[in-house]
């Protein structure tokens, strides 16, 4: 494989696209079901090939390198690729069984989608950073509009308004790195002195937008209001693909242009630790399945993002595992809630009763994957909670204390969330005794006595948790995988290398 | 050399106040002024001066202005221009955004 293959995984979902959006419905649907699959081939190609070549770079259009648009894959991006196509593939097989793929324009929105989301996981370009994420951004406005509850409106405006402002941020932002260092190529930033202010000041805003994008406390609040509006679907897609984009960026152009900016250590640390404890905390209010899985997604931001605070070579290989992990189980959770809305027709706790007893197969897929995103084992979370803090424990004096004691206290919140969750939605009466049921204020739907869920609507998100599960079991090649991608973001030389010389 | 910067200035300035505005016309017009000053920041990143056009066969390369920041300003216009007529629909379709109200989509609602 050769790097003039790269733009191939752009190329191939937004023709995809294209022609799904004039193909018969069918047809579309077949391309849906194509895409990530080649998109996951792509990705474990690439991964076997950086074994041997730790960088592919290809400049389009054969320009000078620097002045060109670079597509770059080292380890890091060949990991994301693969678990985003991964889940994306599970997303789209529990859009088919939910009739969302018959929507008119949703194969054709979700392909764009993963079109920007593998672009902006390629370019080694901030403009194109950019550019990347608006595409990815423009089909998921539609998306949030056209699924979900009849909220979606109001927080589609929110959603809209939003990241848009935030676009026009990064976009500031990209123009103040132009004008300072004169290019927004990665590789030639990497030669600019990371010590001048001016410098960081640009890099500075656009890692303001980055992290406004990935939903860091103080400002997630738009997180938990606009994810759960939309479908259970649709969310998955965007738990794991929008905000991981976001945090891509960030341990990116954090480690290769600004050196790991080793003097923000501990106002950084300060920032991903609040972005835990006000993630795990927050479940504690909400009575809905998916919103409370939202503010569980927020503290995951910050457990992820702690490993690029601390900087290392652990730390930032502790950070990519734990964002594959939370990107697997979350995905799972959303689609096994996705599956219990679609037999019960809500997701309010009110709504829902007993259900262990009713649906022993969901219990044990819901109860796993909950026990994965507290850390506990038997999964992938407990090896990623314990790579955190073997990370951590290389902190000095009183940042590792204080670090492990926030880890310690944020788990425990995660853990209070979902035994909420559990007690409320599969502990209780039996849904026919339950209080509400057939009062007349109620607007809850009246399940029949024989409703069940469709076994198959579960196997998206069983098929998610078998590969957290499987990563429990052999972490090794995955913890592996890691420190190769956090060598790259160390070492750039090799990365600077392939760019300017292709 | 001080006009764009006031310029940038004045158009944020007016942006961030009618984002804060509760109608989502308002904070339409709100982005398209947002989105304006960044094009110009964006075009100051180059040099703002006075230079010929960057094409090749018009004249010395050395005179020519930087093509670099004006294809990033066309790019986000496009964006931006995409994304207002979105929310211009949205803003037609979808009412109030806090109020408890349903909007008439023609399917049934449920909380």
């Amino acid at each position: 494989m050769t790097g003039s293959l790269l733009p191939l995984l752009v190329v191939v979902p937004l023709v995809g696209a294209a022609l799904s959006a004039l193909a018969p419905s069918a047809v579309a649907r077949a391309l849906l079901v194509l895409s990530p699959l080649v998109t996951t081939a792509g990705g474990v190609a690439l991964l076997i090939e950086h074994r041997d070549t730790p960088v592919l770079a290809h400049n389009v259009g054969a320009f000078v390198p620097g002045i060109a648009i670079p597509l770059v894959s080292d380890t890091l991006t060949a990991v994301m690729i693969t678990v985003t196509g991964l889940t994306t593939a599970a997303c789209i097989a529990f859009a088919l069984m939910t009739g969302e793929a018959r929507l008119r324009f949703f194969p054709a929105l979700v392909l764009m989608l993963s079109a920007g989301v593998n672009g902006a996981f390629l370019t080694g370009d901030m403009f194109n950073l950019f550019v990347f994420i608006e595409v990815m951004l423009l089909p998921s406005y539609a998306l949030i509009a056209m699924t979900g509850s009849w909220r979606r409106l109001g927080v589609g405006r929110l959603f809209v308004v939003v990241n848009l402002v935030t676009s026009t941020i990064l976009l500031v932002g990209v123009g103040l790195v132009y004008g300072v260092a004169g290019s927004v190529n990665l590789a030639v930033l990497t030669g600019t002195d990371p010590d001048d202010p001016r410098f960081q000041l640009a890099v500075g805003v656009v890692l303001l937008a980055l992290v406004i994008k990935a939903g860091v406390v103080p400002m997630h609040g738009w997180l938990p209001r606009a994810y759960p509006a939309t479908s259970a679907t649709v969310m998955a897609l965007f738990s794991a693909l929008h905000t991981k984009v976001a945090i891509y960026a960030i341990f990116r152009i954090h480690q290769t242009v600004l050196d790991g900016a080793t003097e923000w250590v501990t106002p950084l640390l300060v920032l991903f630790a609040l972005t835990m404890l006000v993630g795990a905390y927050g479940s504690l209010g909400e009575r809905m399945i998916r919103r409370n899985l939202s503010w569980q997604m927020i503290a995951g931001v910050g457990y992820i993002l702690v490993g690029v605070g601390i900087g290392t070579q652990l730390g930032l290989a502790a950070g990519l595992f734990y964002m594959v992990h939370h990107i697997l189980v979350m995905g799972s959770l959303l689609l096994a809630s996705g599956a219990i809305e679609q037999a019960y027709r809500t997701h309010q706790f009110v709504g829902l009763s007993g259900l262990m007893r009713r649906e022993p197969v969901l219990a044990v897929v819901m109860a796993l994957g909950m026990m994965s995103l507290i850390g506990l084992p038997p999964s992938s979370g407990f090896f990623a909670k314990v790579g955190i803090a073997r990370a951590a424990a290389g902190l000095d004096g009183f940042d590792l204390w204080w670090v492990l004691g926030v880890l310690l206290v944020a788990s425990v919140g995660s853990l209070l969330a979902m035994s909420r969750l559990w007690a409320d939605v599969f502990w209780g009466p039996p849904l026919e005794e339950m209080p509400s049921r057939g009062a007349a204020t109620s607007d809850l739907a009246v399940v029949a006595a024989d409703t069940r869920l469709r076994l198959r609507t579960l196997a998206p998100a069983a098929a998610l948790l078998a590969v957290s599960l499987a990563i429990f079991v052999v972490p090794g090649p995955l913890w592996d995988l890691c420190l190769r991608a956090a060598d790259g973001l160390l070492d750039v030389s090799a990365y600077v290398e392939a760019v300017l010389a292709t | 050399m001080t006009v764009l910067p006031i310029t940038v200035g004045i158009l944020v300035a007016g942006g961030v106040y009618l984002l804060c505005q509760p109608s989502l016309v308002r904070i339409v017009f709100g982005i398209t002024l947002l989105s304006h000053g960044a094009n110009l920041v964006l075009l100051a990143a180059g040099v703002s001066a006075w230079r010929g056009e960057p094409l090749t066969g018009t004249g010395d390369p050395a005179d020519a202005g930087d093509p670099l920041p004006m294809a990033f300003v066309l790019t986000a216009i496009v964006i931006t221009l995409a994304v207002t007529v979105f929310m211009l629909a949205l803003a037609r379709i979808g009412h109030d955004d806090d109020t408890p109200h349903v909007p008439d989509t023609g399917e049934e609602h449920r909380r």
